[in-house]
């Protein structure tokens, strides 16, 4: 396995590969990332800040994803986090519970898996996709995914640690892994992480 | 194909036997089997449970207390201890995969999740970090297939996959919000078919690679795929089901006319139905016996891939074909063969699929083994 590129969404910018790419605004941080980057996509002022993110994250690194893959669906999306959809959760929640009615917007929303629907949709991409919760990143949860992935005969996997925990930061890091070789190096996934978040 | 038989040929056997189910019908596979042999359903009238105090009809289960996401997990588990074990659970060479779209929603405030690693860390003494999958309407087949995929690599040798989900004021005002629920019992396929009915229940397969005395059945394979269409509407040419079940096929090395039986995900909406009409139709397996369990159940959303799967276990057991209830009439654009009354026939290759919010599909098929 081969870690071929990463990126890394947060209030203190977008990142690919580890070098900043662009500042965000304190105020308004999503909007401001993606009028910077120049993106032409509208839908993404309706999606919810996990699946806002990961789109961020993914349009950065559309090079290199289009550069690994062989078809429209042999991309594996393999995507956790710890608080699942708890934020659009809380936003819905509060839609009806005082006086208002439930808003089918925000009901869309209350799963953490629209995050790859929304991927897949811009992208056109039908491969496979599951998304886990996990109590903090897990670097050796996600080898073994990437392990099962390519042992079912996927060729690359686009992971993602996409995360809005109530007491803590949201942050996307998007890592794109090809099958390569050696399938039991350690792809120190935990120390990119870190890297991103310590800039 | 060649190449591909012989790889599947050399991969670890799973097997698939029956852990537990609590449902509205009842605790256990054989009180499930005399609600079924009797076509009774799990789905009743409820009072005023819409937003606007509309009355619905769910899946319900009337003994569970408010803290029910807690109750029903109890519930199945100390019927899984009483059919399989403490013994199993707590063993280090077994895994616990639980799937479940929101888990606990009385803690929305703090973590949906907490209580039921909690409940797995005082009630077992398996040191391995319990693993949930939450994909909407799809997470119970890909835990499954997940459940297989560790079997495989011999990480673990056992599996306790635990697919739940409890009935909650949240999720039934969204469907509303959504004009997905049905005012009447859904009927899934028929051609009066007007949405879904939640449910709710907890549903317990035990993954193994030891072959198992008692009844079981052979995992062969499974995959997953997205519709890349639309996040919360079926696609309208069925493409990512088609993808799912190809793959599923292709990975278990079987010809899709060996297909016995198939149990969809047939919701009762009139999109979702209709998709999955025209993907089997495309497929070549329009033909084949298939029903919806949301007749009987409602829809489960997390536990719903689980228990569907126990019960085909069942339908497999038993040689039967239970009749997909609510359904009377064809109502989708590609006709399928949808089982109208319970019928004796050999039942060896099965082919369960699911699919869901956020464009995910995914099926497994297995295969009962003497």
């Amino acid at each position: 396995m081969k870690v071929v590129a990463t990126s890394y969404i947060s209030v203190k910018g977008a990142f690919l590969n580890e070098k900043k790419i662009q500042h965000a605004d304190d105020t308004n941080w999503l909007k401001s990332l993606y009028q910077a980057l120049e993106i032409d996509y509208p839908k993404f002022y309706k999606m919810d800040t996990l699946s806002k993110m990961a789109f961020l994250a993914s349009e950065i690194m559309k090079d290199e994803i289009v550069a690994v893959q062989t078809s429209d669906q042999d991309m594996q999306l393999l995507f956790a986090n710890s608080a699942a959809s708890q934020q659009t959760d809380l936003k819905y929640l509060d839609s009806y519970a005082n006086g208002g009615a439930p808003s089918p917007s925000l009901f869309v929303y209350t799963l953490p898996n629209i995050v790859t629907g929304e991927l897949a949709i811009r992208n056109k991409w039908y491969g496979e996709n599951t998304f886990f919760i996990t109590e903090k990143f897990d670097e050796e949860f996600f080898q073994e995914q990437l392990q099962f992935a390519f042992a079912r005969g996927n060729k690359s996997c686009l992971c993602a640690w996409v995360d809005t925990p109530t007491d803590g930061i949201e942050e996307c890091f998007l890592f794109l892994v090809s099958e390569g070789e050696n399938t039991t190096e350690s792809l120190k996934l935990l120390n990119r992480l870190n890297n991103y978040r310590n800039e | 194909m060649g190449i591909k038989t012989k790889l599947a040929s050399r991969l670890k056997p799973v097997y698939l036997t029956y852990g537990s189910l609590v449902s509205p019908l009842g605790i256990g596979m054989e009180q499930h089997l005399a609600a079924f042999n009797a076509g009774r359903t799990g789905v009743s009238f409820q009072q005023e449970s819409g937003f606007n105090k509309e009355d619905y009809y769910l899946g319900k289960i009337e003994s569970l207390s408010d803290d029910r996401y807690t109750d029903l997990l109890s519930l199945g588990f100390s019927h899984f201890i009483e059919e399989v074990g403490q013994e199993l659970i707590d063993s280090p060479s077994t895994l616990i995969i639980v799937s479940t779209t929101k888990a606990n929603l009385n803690d929305l405030d703090t973590d949906t999740f907490a209580s039921t690693r909690k409940f797995i860390r005082e009630t077992t003494n398996n040191p391995n970090t319990p693993i949930f999958i939450s994909n909407a309407c799809i997470s119970g087949v890909i835990a499954v297939n997940t459940a297989a995929d560790y079997i495989r690599s011999e990480k673990f040798t056992d599996v306790i996959v635990i697919g739940i989900d409890a009935l909650y004021d949240f999720v039934v005002y969204g469907f509303q919000a959504l004009y997905a629920l049905s005012n009447e019992p859904s009927k899934p396929f028929d051609k009066d078919r007007k949405g879904i009915s939640i449910g709710e229940a907890c549903g317990i397969i035990h993954v193994t690679a030891n072959k198992p005395t008692s009844f079981h059945v052979e995992y062969l394979g499974g995959a997953s795929s997205n519709d890349a269409n639309h996040i919360s509407g079926p696609s309208r040419t069925g493409e990512g089901l088609v993808r799912a079940v190809t793959r599923s096929i292709e990975r278990s090395s079987i010809s899709k006319e060996s297909i016995d039986f198939i149990s969809a995900h047939g919701t009762g909406t009139v999109y979702n139905d209709e998709m999955e009409s025209i993907a089997f139709s495309r497929l070549g397996i329009h033909h084949v016996p298939t029903n919806s369990l949301k007749g009987y159940f409602g829809h489960t959303l997390g536990a719903a891939g689980v228990i569907e799967i126990l019960i085909s276990m069942l339908s497999s057991e038993t040689n039967t074909l239970f009749k997909s209830l609510g359904f009377d009439e064809q109502g989708t654009s590609e006709a399928l063969n949808i089982i109208t009354n319970n019928a004796q026939v050999e039942i060896k290759t099965v082919l369960k699929t699911a699919s869901g919010f956020g464009g995910g599909n995914a099926a497994l098929i297995f295969q009962k083994t003497l």
